[in-house]
């Protein structure tokens, strides 16, 4: 792979795909699309932070509102509000990089508690400070405007969503495809081998980090403008997990583990919820039936699919594909290469 | 002088309850490798359950012993989902503890609703040098001193706390001595159960739970056992009863709402620093 430019042509499928459904879908699916493209633009981020970084992050969702609220402020305060949209992702991954100078040192566990007490922090901050309105948050937050085009209709921000998950996951493809995107899978499998050849693994781990933030910071951004108002109760601590969930389901440190494990998730949750709040169920249904599946997805995919759910598709091709090639083999054996192929992606998780 | 005094009470009292949640967290890391992320879950499950035990009707004590014994019970369930399965690695065993908390989110609120819960502890208060000590401060303390005097002698003094610290320190080793590493796993996870159901139905009068409580129950307890070092339960005592009167100081000179904050801050200082020294030493021993 000498190439350092992903192939063009599933993103550019994506693109088409994304803008065309946002062309498409009536106005109270739209809701639910721009909701769904923003997760999944954080989760593309946590993928390459966990999957390449072989960090646990369980405070991506301080990024996203620290995005928003970055977002929030300076439009309220006049700032031209695409201006506002630019500094989101900058803001988010400005503090990235600060806390993570510190924070990185720390590996496994120790991470993944730094990162949920930031996010915790982060919660006690815009709660208690004066100027991000407290516990009552942020009203009114003016639409996005740009080049006189106001952003008034939930279509406009489907475009704005999509087309945002269309560039970060251009970016992560390139990414991945380029020089260091190799430095990554290096320190991802061993961080010792991959500084011994050379790779300054501080730095490409702080830049990811910084990076995966940029991109939770942009989609806080537009989901300031997109719901007007924002709250510290809008991004509790279970937003940070359930983006580990997605890109666990998905296949940890595969953009388009991200994308399908997002898309899965969200909507296996939304339309249970939606039943929930149907047939005249108790009030907590849906938040009931919500936990339940992210836990038993977040479960099931760690312990059963390593590799997550793309992987183990390509798997399951690969078993029916095999027959015809080879001579004979028998499917236990067939399966134990499978299984042993799931094992050797797991050794690449520690 | 007396609010000094008053401040130190409470701060005790609620370190002995980290404390109770640090030991849990540091007996199951000792003896799997894993941080149990669903260490709060078993104080909120134990304090809801006492509190429906005593609705029902069973006598203090009974209900208690009870809700810990389910607890206990929840531990187990949590260490088959964690560590049962062969080859599963620490960091995945971390997040398949995430699950089982978020897991449990549902089952309780589906069990008791998402409003906060309590129940009364033992009233009134004993007054020492014109200071009142209210009586469940007291209980929280000699209880926690009690089970921490009983793990002190679980681990030195009988077989299996042998064969659990044997397993913390060389699980192959153990192995090769016919212990069941896997079976010691599921002892740690059921004790720390069992010590997150005591700080859960002794915490549970002092301030109402609801189901995300855990969150906080687990970054104090993990604070504390951050600053015991993650080594001995008996020092996630030390490590508790220090978080809990800075936090008490702060929360009564200067302000409630940055207790948590600051505890977080110090164990993440904490964190980096000992970080720090390791890497150094690695570079030296390199």
């Amino acid at each position: 792979m000498t190439r350092s430019v992903a192939s063009a042509w599933p993103i550019a499928a994506l693109a088409v795909a994304a803008l065309a459904t946002a062309a498409m879908l009536d106005e109270s699916a739209l809701s639910v699309y721009v909701l769904l493209t923003l997760t999944a633009s954080v989760t593309v981020g946590v993928t390459l932070l966990m999957g390449h970084a072989g960090q646990v992050s369980l405070g991506h969702g301080a990024f996203y509102a620290a995005g928003a609220y970055a977002a929030g402020l300076l439009a309220k305060h006049g700032f031209p509000t695409w201006g506002a949209l630019l500094v989101a992702p900058i803001a988010a991954a400005g503090i990235a990089a600060a806390v993570g100078i510190p924070l990185l040192i720390l590996r496994g566990h120790h991470l993944a508690f730094a990162t949920l007490a930031l996010h915790l922090i982060f919660l006690s901050l815009i709660s208690e400070l004066s100027i991000t309105g407290g516990d009552v948050g942020l009203q009114a937050i003016p639409s996005l405007a740009f080049a006189g085009i106001t952003f008034g209709s939930v279509r406009d921000y489907a475009y704005l969503s999509a087309s945002a998950l269309v560039l970060i996951v251009l970016l992560a493809q390139n990414l991945l495809a380029s020089r260091p995107g190799r430095a990554l899978r290096a320190l991802s499998s061993s961080e010792v081998a991959a500084a011994s050849s050379g790779i300054a693994v501080g730095h490409y781990k702080l830049a990811v980090f910084a990076l995966s933030a940029g991109f939770a910071g942009l989609a806080g951004g537009i989901y300031a403008f997109y719901m007007g108002y924002l709250a510290p109760g809008s991004f509790p601590v279970v937003l940070s997990i359930e983006y580990i969930v997605m890109a666990a389901v998905g296949g940890l440190g595969k953009v388009s583990g991200a994308l399908a494990g997002s898309a899965l998730v969200f909507l296996l949750v939304h339309g249970l919820s939606r039943i929930a709040t149907l047939s005249g169920m108790p009030g907590t249904a849906p938040i009931i039936l919500s936990y339940a599946v992210y836990a038993v997805l977040l479960i099931g995919a760690v312990l059963f699919l390593p590799g997550g759910l793309v992987a183990f598709i390509a798997a399951r091709r690969n078993l029916r594909a095999r027959p015809e090639r080879t001579v004979q083999p028998s499917t236990p054996a067939a399966s134990d290469s499978a299984s042993s192929a799931v094992a050797s992606k797991r050794g690449s998780y520690s | 002088m007396s609010a000094f005094i008053s401040y130190l009470v409470h701060g005790i009292s609620v370190g002995c309850g980290f404390a109770l949640v640090a030991s849990g967290i540091i007996i199951i890391y000792r003896v799997t490798r894993v941080v149990n992320l669903a260490q709060g879950m078993f104080s909120v499950v134990a304090g809801f359950a006492a509190a429906t035990l005593l609705g029902v009707g069973l006598p203090h004590g009974l209900a208690e012993l009870g809700a810990i014994g389910l607890a206990a019970a929840v531990g187990v369930a949590t260490g088959c989902v964690a560590i049962a399965k062969p080859g599963t690695s620490p960091q995945a065993s971390l997040i398949a503890t995430l699950g089982v908390g978020i897991f449990a989110y549902a089952v309780e609120i589906l069990g008791w609703g998402d409003q906060p819960r309590s129940f009364s502890g033992l009233s009134g208060a004993y007054e020492f040098w014109g200071i009142d000590v209210p009586k469940q401060y007291l209980l929280v303390t000699l209880v926690t001193f009690v089970v921490f005097g009983g793990l002190e002698a679980f681990f030195e003094r009988t077989y299996t706390g042998k064969a659990l610290s044997a397993c913390a320190s060389n699980p192959y080793a153990a192995r090769l001595q016919g212990i069941g590493v896997l079976r010691m796993g599921l002892y740690g996870f059921a004790l720390g159960g069992a010590l997150g159901g005591v700080a859960g139905v002794l915490l549970t009068p002092l301030q109402p739970i609801s189901y995300d409580s855990d969150v906080s129950l687990f970054v104090n307890g993990f604070a504390s056992a951050i600053l015991a070092g993650l080594k001995r339960p008996v020092l996630g005592l030390v490590g508790g009863l220090v978080l809990g009167i800075a936090e008490s100081m702060v929360a009564g000179y200067a302000k409630a709402s940055y207790q948590s904050s600051l505890a977080l801050l110090l164990t993440l200082a904490i964190l980096v620093a000992q970080a720090t020294r390791r890497e150094a030493l690695h570079a030296v021993e390199e």
